[in-house]
C-alpha cells in the first residue's frame, strides 16, 4: 500500500493546533515546546521510542492531561468545549485496556459511543440505532455484533472500539497503539480500514504506533517525537532507520508556517 | 407512614397467598408472620439492588469496596449504640457515605491507588468501633453480633423503612444513570471525550454503594456483605454473554441464594446471613465447575488444531 495522493483543498481546514505545549509529569519534562497543526483529512503517524511522550501528547490533546505551558485548540476551542464534544474520537489500546470482568457485546459497546451529556438518561434509542448499525458496518463486524467482546480476536476487538468512536460521529480520531498484538493480516486490514475512513468518510486520523513499517504504508505525514518533535513531514521523506537513530541528537528547524513540505533537519549541539 | 410499611401493606397479602405452597416446617413462617415477612422483604430488596450494583463493582475492579464500607458501617453502628441511638443504622449511613467519598477522592486524585485506601478505612473504622464499644458500651453483645453476622429478625419497622428507602431510591438512581455508568466504567477517557460527567457519575456511584452496603448490614452482616454484592454478579459473568444477560443472571443467582439460604437457615436453625453467603458460594462453585467441564469436553472433542484453539 503506497501513501495515496492527498486532495489538497481539504488540507486547508485546520482542526487541531498545538502551540508551545510543555507537559511535566511527576517532575519530569515529558513534552517540551510542541508545535503542531493538523488539517482536515490528514492521516498522521506519530512515532517515537518508549516514554517519548506519545501518549502524553494524545492525552493533552484530549484535555485529560493539563499542560504546564502552551495551549491546545481543537476547532479553535480548548478541549471539552461545548462545540468540540462529540467531534473527537478516542481509540485506546483496547485489546489490553477493556476491563476483563465485563461481558459486553459489540453492539452494546458501540451503543455507548452514541451517548452524550444530554441523552444519557433517556430511555429511547431513537435515531441512535441507525448510527450503531452504520458504525458496525463500517468496521465490518456485522457477523459478530452480538458476540461478547472478550471472545473476539485482538483485531476484531480493536475494530469494535473503533466502531464505538465512529458512533460518536467523531471527525477527528486519535488512536493509541491500535496495532499492538495483531498478526500481519489483521494489521493490514485495520490499516486499510483507517485509510478508507480517511479518504472516503473524510475523517482525520492521528495514530500512535510502534510499528514503523506498518504506519509508513498508510500515513501521509509522519511525526517523530522524543520530548520534542524531531521530524514532522511527509512520509516519503521520513528518514530510514539508521538516520532515525541519529535524529536524537539532531534538531529540526521548521519553516514559519509549519508547512510539512519545508522540513529541514539540521545538526544540533 | 414510611416506605417500609407501605411495601409491607402491598406484599404481605401476596406472601400470605403463596404461603401454602412453601415447603419446610419453619420456612413458611417467613410468608405468614409479620416479623418474618419484614425479614424476607428486606432480604429480597437488598438482593435486587446489590446484584445490580455488584455487576458494576466487578467491572470497576472494586469487588472489595463493599467489604471495606461494611466495616466502616460497623464502626458507625457501634458509635450509634454507645450514644444510645434507637436506629444506629443512621450513624452507619453517615460513616459509610463519608468514607466512600473520601476513598473515591483519594483514588481519583491518585493520592493512594488501588485497594490501599479501602484497607485503611476498613481497619481504622472497625478498630474505632471496637474501642468505643470497650470504653463506653458493654463490649460485644447479642445486639451487636446481629450487625456483625446479620440477624434478619432484629429488623424492626423503623429499620425496614430505612432499608426500603435506601434500596428503592438507589435502584431508581442506578437505572437512571445506567448507560452513563456503563460508559464511564468501560472506558473513562472515551466517556469524558464524549462529554459525559465522568466525575459526577463516579461520585454518585460511590455514594449509592455506601448507602446500599448500610442497608445490607442487618441482612447478611458486616462480615458477609460481599456475598450478596459480588458473588451473584461474579457467577453471572460465567454464564452471561452480554451485559444485559449478565444483569438478569445476577438476579437469578442472587434471589436463589437468598431464598435457599433462608430456607436452610430456617429448617436447620443456623444464622441466616452465613447460610445465604454459603449458598451463594456453592452456586458459584457449581456453575464454575459446570462451565469448566463444558469447555474441557469441547476442547477434547474439538477437531480444531490445538494451536488454533488457544489463539
Amino acid at each position: 500500500m503506497q501513501p495515496s495522493v492527498v486532495n489538497d483543498n481539504r488540507l486547508n481546514v485546520p482542526i487541531l493546533s498545538v502551540d508551545n505545549l510543555t507537559v511535566i509529569r511527576s517532575g519530569n519534562i515529558v513534552l517540551k515546546d510542541i508545535n503542531l497543526k493538523v488539517c482536515k483529512g490528514e492521516f498522521i503517524g506519530l512515532v517515537g521510542p518508549n516514554g517519548s511522550g506519545k501518549s502524553t501528547l494524545l492525552l493533552s490533546i484530549l484535555g485529560v492531561l493539563r499542560a504546564q505551558k502552551g495551549s491546545v485548540e481543537i476547532y479553535g476551542q480548548p478541549p471539552f468545549s461545548r462545540s468540540t464534544i462529540g467531534r473527537i474520537g478516542w481509540v485506546s489500546q483496547a485489546a489490553s485496556n477493556l476491563p476483563r470482568d465485563v461481558r459486553i457485546t459489540v453492539r452494546e459497546l458501540v451503543r455507548l459511543g452514541t451517548l452524550n451529556g444530554k441523552n444519557m438518561f433517556s430511555w429511547s434509542d431513537k435515531g441512535r440505532v441507525k448510527r450503531v448499525n452504520e458504525a458496525i458496518k463500517m468496521v465490518g463486524l456485522e457477523d459478530v455484533e452480538n458476540v461478547d467482546v472478550s471472545r473476539l480476536s485482538g483485531g476484531q476487538r480493536q475494530r469494535a472500539v473503533i466502531a464505538r468512536a465512529l458512533a460518536t460521529e467523531a471527525e477527528f480520531i486519535l488512536l493509541d497503539e491500535p496495532l499492538v498484538g495483531m498478526d500481519r493480516e489483521a494489521r493490514n486490514s485495520l490499516l486499510k480500514l483507517l485509510d478508507q475512513l480517511c479518504h472516503d468518510s473524510d475523517k482525520t486520523i492521528l495514530m500512535v504506533s510502534h510499528d514503523l513499517t506498518a504506519i509508513r504504508q498508510t500515513a501521509h505525514r509522519m511525526i517523530f517525537l522524543e520530548e520534542m518533535i524531531r521530524y514532522d513531514g511527509p512520509t516519503e521523506n521520513f528518514p530510514d532507520l539508521e538516520s532515525l537513530a541519529g535524529l536524537r541528537g539532531i534538531r529540526p528547524v521548521h519553516g514559519e508556517d509549519q508547512s510539512h513540505n519545508h522540513t529541514h533537519l539540521v545538526e544540533g549541539e | 407512614m414510611g416506605l417500609g410499611s407501605l411495601l409491607m401493606d402491598i406484599f404481605s397479602p401476596l406472601m400470605e397467598s403463596i404461603a401454602p405452597l412453601i415447603p419446610g416446617e419453619v420456612f413458611p413462617y417467613f410468608f405468614t408472620m409479620e416479623l418474618f415477612q419484614r425479614a424476607l422483604l428486606a432480604a429480597i430488596l437488598v438482593t435486587i439492588v446489590a446484584g445490580f450494583l455488584g455487576t458494576f463493582l466487578l467491572i470497576r475492579n472494586l469487588a472489595l469496596i463493599g467489604d471495606g464500607l461494611a466495616h466502616v458501617s460497623f464502626g458507625g453502628v457501634a458509635v450509634g449504640i454507645v450514644l444510645g441511638a434507637t436506629s444506629p443504622l443512621w450513624y452507619a449511613l453517615v460513616f459509610s457515605i463519608t468514607a466512600s467519598i473520601l476513598i473515591h477522592e483519594m483514588q481519583s486524585r491518585e493520592i493512594l491507588t488501588g485497594d490501599a485506601s479501602i484497607a485503611i478505612f476498613l481497619t481504622g473504622m472497625l478498630a474505632f468501633g471496637l474501642v468505643t464499644l470497650r470504653l463506653k458500651g458493654g463490649g460485644i453483645t447479642t445486639d451487636i453480633e446481629g450487625y456483625l453476622f446479620g440477624n434478619l429478625l432484629l429488623i424492626d419497622e423503623a429499620d425496614l423503612d430505612l432499608i426500603s428507602f435506601i434500596c428503592v431510591f438507589s435502584m431508581l438512581l442506578l437505572i437512571f444513570i445506567r448507560s452513563g455508568l456503563l460508559a464511564t466504567t468501560v472506558d473513562p477517557i472515551s466517556a469524558r471525550v464524549q462529554g459525559l460527567p465522568v466525575r459526577g457519575i463516579g461520585l454518585l456511584f460511590s455514594i449509592i454503594t455506601a448507602a446500599v452496603v448500610v442497608s445490607m448490614v442487618q441482612v447478611v452482616g458486616t462480615l458477609l456483605v460481599t456475598a450478596l454484592l459480588v458473588t451473584p454478579a461474579a457467577t453471572a459473568q460465567l454464564v452471561g454473554r452480554s451485559f444485559r444477560s449478565c444483569l438478569i443472571w445476577t438476579q437469578v443467582f442472587g434471589l436463589s441464594s437468598v431464598l435457599l439460604g433462608l430456607y436452610f437457615s430456617a429448617e436447620y436453625d443456623t444464622g441466616s446471613g452465613s447460610m445465604i453467603a454459603l449458598v451463594a458460594a456453592i452456586i458459584f462453585s457449581v456453575v464454575g465447575l459446570f462451565q469448566f467441564l463444558k469447555s474441557f469436553i469441547s476442547t477434547i472433542f474439538s477437531t480444531e488444531n490445538i494451536l488454533d484453539s488457544t489463539s
